[in-house]
């Protein structure tokens, strides 16, 4: 994007308000960070991923400890681990065995008596806390008597899960606590890496997840059940109205559609899910929304969470990762084949070439054969992170000039690796597992095919290698992550295939 | 370091009968945080407290110390209710604390939660309408305060809670049209949370409510909160897009300086300073020509094709998206 003329600064029609001052301060800040095109050229302000900085950053806060001003995140322990781990699992760095191991005894000992995990030692059992350790888990354990994932108590983690249970469909994060789509995300991505999600589990929650979706297509946090006060019956959940509460945002939209794509064998195969009343979301104006939040070229490409708020780095994962989840609902750019005869005016209306990108133009000069198939700008996306994203000093960060932090440092690099890899749900890769499959007995129950089912299409995410895109070359790259759990597919496999006892087959290197 | 607030509990008499549990006993944990000597004492009698189980107003001094030095510590908070709840505490005092909290801890979950709790428990909502206005003061944005407001107003659903909601409204875009939070609550309480007294007459509400909406777009058209809303309006009461054509066209449109003003109400021009063409009314244009198919689905491509190419370059690939999906369905 580097350009001698600055971009476009957002209209504001002469109707200034605090939303438009606040808009545009923003922009003068992001544009002393849009390299010039002498810089550019000159390569004093390369698009590079400053990756050992970030390692340091986050070794720092790891090996010694996090200052008094995290404090605030003592109650969300196991995310400063599972933030830090997930970083460096993004940035290609492994952790040697002691470290490995004083990482799995300290994730155990947020483990809850009753079921769960807690935000530290004798903190109560919370669906944030269990999916950040079972994921930190996932990076750092393995199986054996002190490698963490045999010590998870799964009888009374799923009690813990069924004891949130609300007539809705949804769950409290904690007892006493709220509601919302981020602790439904974290208990489907607990019970499915776990072998424990169970129709009786997640009975009513995708109903529950599509009451989220609003009137903009995003989804909200929660929604609110109405019941029948009929006097003399017991009170019943009426299907309308469920509005919800709060507006479209970036971080429960993603939660929300990630978790109704963990539903889909539910939806598929339960008798209820072919009837009439079978659940459903607006992928459209869902599609629509996401694609709304990229930010203009004065805001780099960056994301912002919801409609007239800032953009901020973290978003670059919420919404920008959420982009390959569509294509596990049939939507994707890819799906649709090429179009006869378009050819010359997609091509006249040009493609950018980004250095050390590898293309495959030109095989056949009537199909649309962009390779890029994507909905976004992901070389955008990817020179706001590198630009504004990257603390001068290591670490990732909302926006200048704001400190970097562990949290934003790991959704930056996430997003950062959605917007370099295109990843999709392979159907070769889905009938090899399916060959590999070792059933405990003959599993044509229903609970037994949603298991394999579970299984398999978590596990079919297979990264389109010609499709990946590395602004700044090479050196840039940062490792796939499943878009469901945001794990590597590595971690995501070996957990998986332990649980439910299952071999995966080897992948094979090759691109679609 | 912070200066302490408050004595430790290991030097005070009255809470020398409980046994104080440190964080991480048998472990050297990793990623551990260097906390304050008051925190750490703070939370480690509070660790002894909920292994003893014990529910008494010294837990409820404790558990505030603590919310007050983390209002995030979620267990504080939940220990917290059930002692109010066993001790039988009075709750208009705990409310009166939680406002206190609620404008100092805006950005956190367990404020408003436990104020929700505790309305629960109450059952009076009376002032909390007032009280939410006073926090969006604040911050005009606040996702939980906001949704709060929503949730007292269905949880309730008294209509005399509900009476004021427009004018309500009135102030928030009069101080910001662009504010998303308002636009979104707006549609929450006219459209989402069932008919209430006075507003029987839907089709006279729907007019009403794109009247506003088309005024608000000709004040400042690039405002994509009341792009959203016109979309929404007409989604959910299943009317064509098309019903807003003549108004819509002008703002696909390059500035008109020869334009003079005429008041319109139906169909309210842009205002003179408009940036115009505006990519939303283009996108809405292109799905008004889209849904009426055939020859018009060229029309629908032409400004698909200068959305990508010339009025919203950041999301040429959707465009081209539309364009390929919109061709596809044509030729089947
Ligand atoms: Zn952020």
């Amino acid at each position: 994007m580097a350009n001698s003329r600055p971009p476009r600064p957002a209209p504001d029609d002469a109707f200034p308000t605090s939303t438009s001052r606040l808009q545009a301060e923003t922009e003068a800040v992001l544009l002393d960070h849009i390299p010039t095109q002498v810089q550019a050229e000159t390569a004093q302000l390369p698009a590079k991923l400053n990756k050992s900085a970030h390692v340091q950053f986050l070794a720092r806060n790891f090996i010694q400890g996090f200052p008094a001003k995290y404090t605030s995140q003592d109650a969300s322990q196991p995310w400063l681990m599972f933030w830090t781990l997930q970083s460096f699992s993004v940035l290609q760095v492994g952790l040697d065995p002691g470290n490995k191991q004083r990482a799995i005894d300290t994730i155990l000992t947020w483990q809850h008596p009753d079921g769960g995990f807690g935000g530290g030692p004798g903190q109560a059992a919370h669906l944030l806390a269990s999916y950040a350790s079972v994921c930190a888990l996932s990076i750092a354990g393995g199986q054996g008597e002190k490698g963490g994932w045999d010590q998870i108590d799964r009888k009374k983690m799923y009690q813990f899960f069924m004891s949130l249970k609300q007539p809705d469909g949804s769950f409290l994060v904690a007892h006493h606590a709220e509601v919302d789509v981020r602790g439904i995300y974290c208990l489907l991505v607990t019970a499915t890496l776990l072998d424990i999600i169970t129709p009786e589990l997640v009975e009513g929650t995708a109903s529950f997840i599509a009451s989220c979706q609003t009137y903009e297509g995003g989804f909200s946090s929660a929604s609110q059940p109405y019941y029948s006060s009929e006097p003399y019956t017991p009170k019943s959940l009426l299907s309308s109205p469920r509005p919800p509460l709060g507006e479209a945002h970036g971080g429960y939209t993603f939660c929300a559609l990630a978790s109704w794509v963990m539903l889909q064998p539910f939806l598929d195969l339960s008798p209820r899910g072919i009837s009439r009343d079978r659940p459903q979301i607006n992928v459209k104006s869902l599609l629509r929304w996401l694609v709304q939040m990229q930010g203009s070229a004065a805001e780099i490409g960056g994301f912002r969470g919801r409609t007239n708020k800032l953009v901020d780095g973290c978003y670059s994962w919420w919404v920008g990762g959420a982009f390959s989840l569509l294509e596990a609902l049939g939507v994707g750019a890819s799906v649709i084949g090429p179009v006869p005869g378009d050819g010359e005016d997609s091509r006249a209306s040009g493609r950018d070439t980004e250095p050390g990108e590898e293309g495959k133009d030109g095989e056949n000069e009537h199909e649309w054969d962009d390779v890029d198939d994507s909905f976004f700008n992901r070389e955008a996306l990817q020179e706001y992170i590198l630009y504004a994203g990257q603390h001068p000093t290591g670490g990732l960060r909302d926006k200048p000039p704001k400190n970097a932090d562990a949290y934003h440092t790991m959704y930056c690099l996430s997003g950062l690796s959605s917007a370099q890899h295109r990843m999709f749900p392979s159907v070769e890769r889905r009938e090899q597992l399916q060959e590999a499959w070792k059933a405990p007995s003959p599993d044509d129950t229903l609970p037994g095919k949603i298991r394999k089912e579970t299984f398999l299409n978590s596990l079919s995410w297979t990264e389109d290698e010609s499709a990946s895109k590395i602004l700044g070359g090479e050196a840039n790259r940062v490792n796939a992550t499943h878009p469901v759990f945001n794990l590597t597919i590595t971690h995501s496999e070996a957990i998986m295939s332990h649980f439910y006892g299952q071999t995966v087959p080897p992948r094979v290197r090759s691109s679609t | 370091m912070a200066k302490p607030t408050k004595p430790l509990y290991s030097s005070l008499d009255e809470w020398v009968d409980v046994q104080p549990l440190e964080q991480y006993e048998k472990v050297n944990p990793l990623a551990p945080i260097f906390y304050t000597d008051e925190y750490k004492d703070a939370t480690s009698y509070f660790r002894g407290i909920v292994k003893s189980g014990e529910m008494s107003p010294r837990v409820l001094d404790l558990t505030e110390h603590i919310i007050r030095l983390n209002p995030a510590h979620y267990t504080a908070w939940q220990y917290r209710y059930r002692t109010l709840m066993s001790i039988k505490a009075p709750l208009d005092v705990e409310l009166k604390l939680m406002d206190e909290l609620a404008v100092k801890y805006l950005k956190t979950y367990q404020v408003w939660h436990h104020r929700r709790l505790i309305l629960t428990e109450t059952r009076d909502p009376q002032r909390e309408l007032a009280f939410v206005e006073e926090s969006l003061r604040e911050d005009t944005k606040n996702y939980h305060t906001w949704s709060h407001r929503q949730w007292v107003l269905s949880h309730f659903n008294d209509i005399d809670l509900w009476r004021g909601e427009l004018d309500f409204l009135d102030t928030m875009f009069n101080q910001d049209i662009r504010n998303n939070s308002a636009w979104h609550h707006r549609f929450f309480v006219v459209f989402q949370s069932g008919v209430r007294e006075g507003e029987e007459d839907r089709e006279r509400v729907v007019r009403r409510e794109l009247t506003f909406t088309k005024q608000n777009i000709s004040f400042a058209p690039n405002n994509p909160s009341a792009w959203n809303y016109l979309r929404g309006v007409l989604e959910f009461n299943k009317l064509p897009f098309s019903t807003v054509t003549t108004f819509v066209f002008p703002y696909t449109q390059p500035t008109d300086p020869e334009a003079v003003d005429l008041v319109d109400l139906d169909n309210p021009p842009p205002s003179k300073q408009a940036e115009l063409p505006c990519p939303a009314a283009i996108e809405f244009l292109a799905d008004i020509y889209e849904s009426e198919g055939g020859e018009s689905l060229l029309k629908a491509n032409q400004l698909w094709k200068s959305l990508a190419d010339e009025h919203d370059t950041m999301r040429k690939r959707y465009w081209e998206y539309r364009i390929k999906e919109s061709l596809q369905k044509g030729s089947t």
